[in-house]
């Protein structure tokens, strides 16, 4: 008994640790930057964590910048919609290849995983005279479909890892007990692979989100500009001023959504539901 | 009611044939078993029947109605998989009312059916879980549950009991033919063990290559096998098979040469190829030295392995083939000679006698039991003598 006791927190005391470190490594930087948030400008290099006294000017700094309200709207927008497109498409490219016996399936997966690996700054500069003559340069659908280009070889892969572990004698199952094809997929497949498709598309999400890239080479104006460029333009009150404490403000409210995603889904992501199904 | 004809079904897949020509009809109310080694094509028959695989050539019909063309969830009848293909998001309530709820039954009756069925499976206490936290056994009533709630037509079951462990496997085995009984229901059930064809089915269909081998009772292909694969498939332990040939009018084994009558001896005669003779280990007697059975064949050979399982004693010796040519059985039997150009011979004796492994023992067999095969067809030479 004590042996094993002794194990058991020495077990515990290791984990213990190692999560701190780890969560430290982190989350100071995060912590950090919402500190910075938090000061006033004159506290902004007073070299200490915590700010002396709380103030959410560099809030209302940010929300009244010209610029930061529609990049928020854009950034929502545009990082939604190629989600939705990405990982709906990636739902069949993958239940099709899971499912179907056709010529080509390891050619597809392969396709997707040397666009997956190719290097996106290397088709910037074309892009960008590309979409000038197309007209796609500073729109929407000009962010869009470089983020489903690049999200869909994840997304494929994601899904059809997914799809791979669902148990297929199920959906002959549904067929038997009296489901159409679509009542089988709808009622037995689909809450199956719910959590294979939260995944991806937090995955995707997160990408378009954060991609800085594309969004500062294929944008000029606010008319599609995101959040992650339109720091990058952020000036102070006056130009004799660092705007440190406004980019810390914008950066909290860019990293909220993701973190209230995550946490939101995360049960769904981590959540085993496929065990059971059979045996073992 | 319900009665299924099969009308020279065939199942090709790219180009081969997964079961070829099967024609038979399984009556109302049968047990009915497909049985055979793995990929024999049983699974591929069951499939056909439930409608989960197109069938290429052939009817089914049902009742007298061609289905061929019916949808698996319009046919009426359940099936349960070897994975038991439980939904996981539902719980075992869930899981079983499932197939009433698509049928559209008004609440109050998918409540009474879900909780009779529960009662009759032992599953009462489990309704509000969800599979994955339900033993082997538990999984397998639900999936049954899931079966019998739809009072249907017929019950397919395809190798239900494989995931379970021996003792759970035996338990199950009862209870499915309990089940069956008191249901009468038509029950189609796919296995590849011997023992559970043998202890539950009513018919029997043996499987080879996706070619129905023979259909009978336990009895009658126990005792009346049509072919060699037959007889060696069931049983257990398997049918001692030796080399055989016709010379003087009579059947010469490597082990001795047995008399044979008169209209055999024409048969066997008119066979061109060799001759392969088979008989069970409950067919071979010990004897002891003092005493000599009269028209027995007696074999002396060494006792190589002994078991004792309490009501049963195996004693398996080897004997030479000497001049006689090697005979090829089929290979999914399983039977293929450990040591070049000699046999062990297997025999199910009386577990009182006292043998010790290394003693020379002498065995009797019994020459009204010994079946003649023609060895290269396959086909029971003897068949007629036993009608």
């Amino acid at each position: 008994m004590m042996e094993s006791g002794g194990k058991g927190s020495l077990e515990r005391l290791f984990w213990g640790a190692g999560s701190i470190v780890v969560v430290a490594y982190a989350l100071i930087p995060v912590a950090w930057i919402i500190s910075l948030s938090l000061k006033r400008t004159a506290d902004l290099s007073d070299q200490r964590f915590l700010p002396s006294v709380v103030s959410f000017e560099n809030y209302g700094v940010v929300f009244h910048d010209p610029q930061f309200p529609p990049a928020l709207w854009n950034s929502m927008s545009i990082a939604g919609l190629s989600t939705l497109i990405a990982v709906l498409l990636a739902m069949f490219v993958a239940y099709a290849v899971v499912r179907l016996e056709f010529p080509g399936r390891r050619l597809i997966m392969a396709a997707a995983l040397a666009i997956a690996m190719f290097p996106p700054v290397s088709i910037i500069g074309p892009l960008f005279n590309l979409w000038r003559s197309v007209g796609l340069y500073d729109t929407w659908a000009g962010l869009i479909l470089p983020y489903i280009t690049f999200a869909l070889p994840l997304a494929i892969w994601v899904l059809a890892a997914f799809f791979r572990q669902i148990p297929w004698d199920l959906e002959k199952a549904a067929r038997v007990d009296g489901a159409t094809p679509l009542q089988a997929f709808a009622r037995v497949i689909v809450p199956l692979a719910a959590p294979g498709v939260f995944t991806a598309s937090i995955l995707v999400f997160i990408f378009a989100w954060n991609d800085f890239l594309f969004a500062i080479t294929l944008t000029s104006s606010n008319d599609a500009r995101t959040v992650p460029a339109a720091i990058a333009f952020f000036t102070g009150s006056s130009r004799f001023e660092q705007p440190t404490g406004a980019i810390a403000a914008a950066s909290v409210v860019v990293t909220v959504p993701i973190i209230l995603l995550v946490l939101m889904f995360q049960r769904r992501i981590v959540a085993g539901l496929t065990a059971g199904a059979v045996k073992g | 009611m319900a009665k299924i004809e099969l009308r020279g079904v065939t199942k090709r897949f790219h180009g081969s044939e997964a079961v070829k020509e099967a024609s038979f009809t399984i009556h109302d109310g049968e047990f009915f078993i497909l049985v055979g080694p793995s990929g024999c094509g049983k699974s591929t028959l069951l499939n056909m029947i439930v409608g989960l695989e197109e069938i290429t050539e052939g009817e089914i019909r049902l009742d007298g109605v061609r289905i061929n063309d019916v949808d698996p969830k319009d046919r009426n009848m359940a099936m349960v998989f070897q994975s038991y293909a439980l939904y996981p998001h539902l719980s075992v309530r869930e899981n079983m009312a499932f197939p009433l709820k698509l049928a559209k039954l008004p609440r109050a009756e998918i409540d009474r059916r879900v909780a009779q069925a529960a009662e009759i499976l032992e599953l009462a206490e489990f309704l509000a879980r969800k599979p994955a936290v339900l033993s082997g056994g538990q999984r397998q009533r639900v999936a049954m549950g899931r079966a019998i709630v739809r009072e249907p037509k017929v019950f397919l079951l395809d190798e239900p009991l494989s995931n379970l462990d021996a003792k759970l496997r035996g338990q199950m085995r009862t209870e499915i033919a309990r089940l069956q009984r008191r249901l009468g229901t038509t029950t189609i059930y796919v296995t590849h063990d011997q023992t559970e064809a043998m202890t539950l089915g009513d018919r029997i269909a043996v499987l080879r290559r996706g070619e129905v081998q023979q259909i009978g009772t336990p009895q009658e292909l126990y005792m009346q096998p049509r072919n060699l694969f037959v007889a060696g498939f069931i049983g257990s332990p398997a049918m001692n098979f030796l080399p055989a040939r016709m010379i003087d009018n009579r059947l010469e084994l490597p082990i001795g040469s047995l008399e044979i009558s008169e209209p055999m001896c024409r048969r066997l005669e008119a066979t061109p190829g060799p001759l392969a003779a088979g008989f069970r280990p409950d067919h071979l007697q010990i004897v002891l030295s003092d005493s000599r059975q009269e028209g027995g064949l007696h074999i002396r050979g060494k006792a190589e392995v002994v078991e004792w399982l309490g009501a049963d004693l195996f004693i398996h010796s080897d004997i030479t083939l000497g001049e006689f040519q090697e005979i090829a059985l089929p290979e999914e039997l399983g039977l293929a000679p450990e040591k070049q150009h000699r046999r062990t011979l297997v025999a199910r004796v009386d577990p009182a006698t006292r043998v010790r492994e290394g003693d020379t023992v002498s065995l009797c067999l019994d020459p009204r039991h010994v079946l003649v095969f023609d060895a290269v067809s396959g086909e029971n030479m003897s068949l007629e003598l036993t009608h």
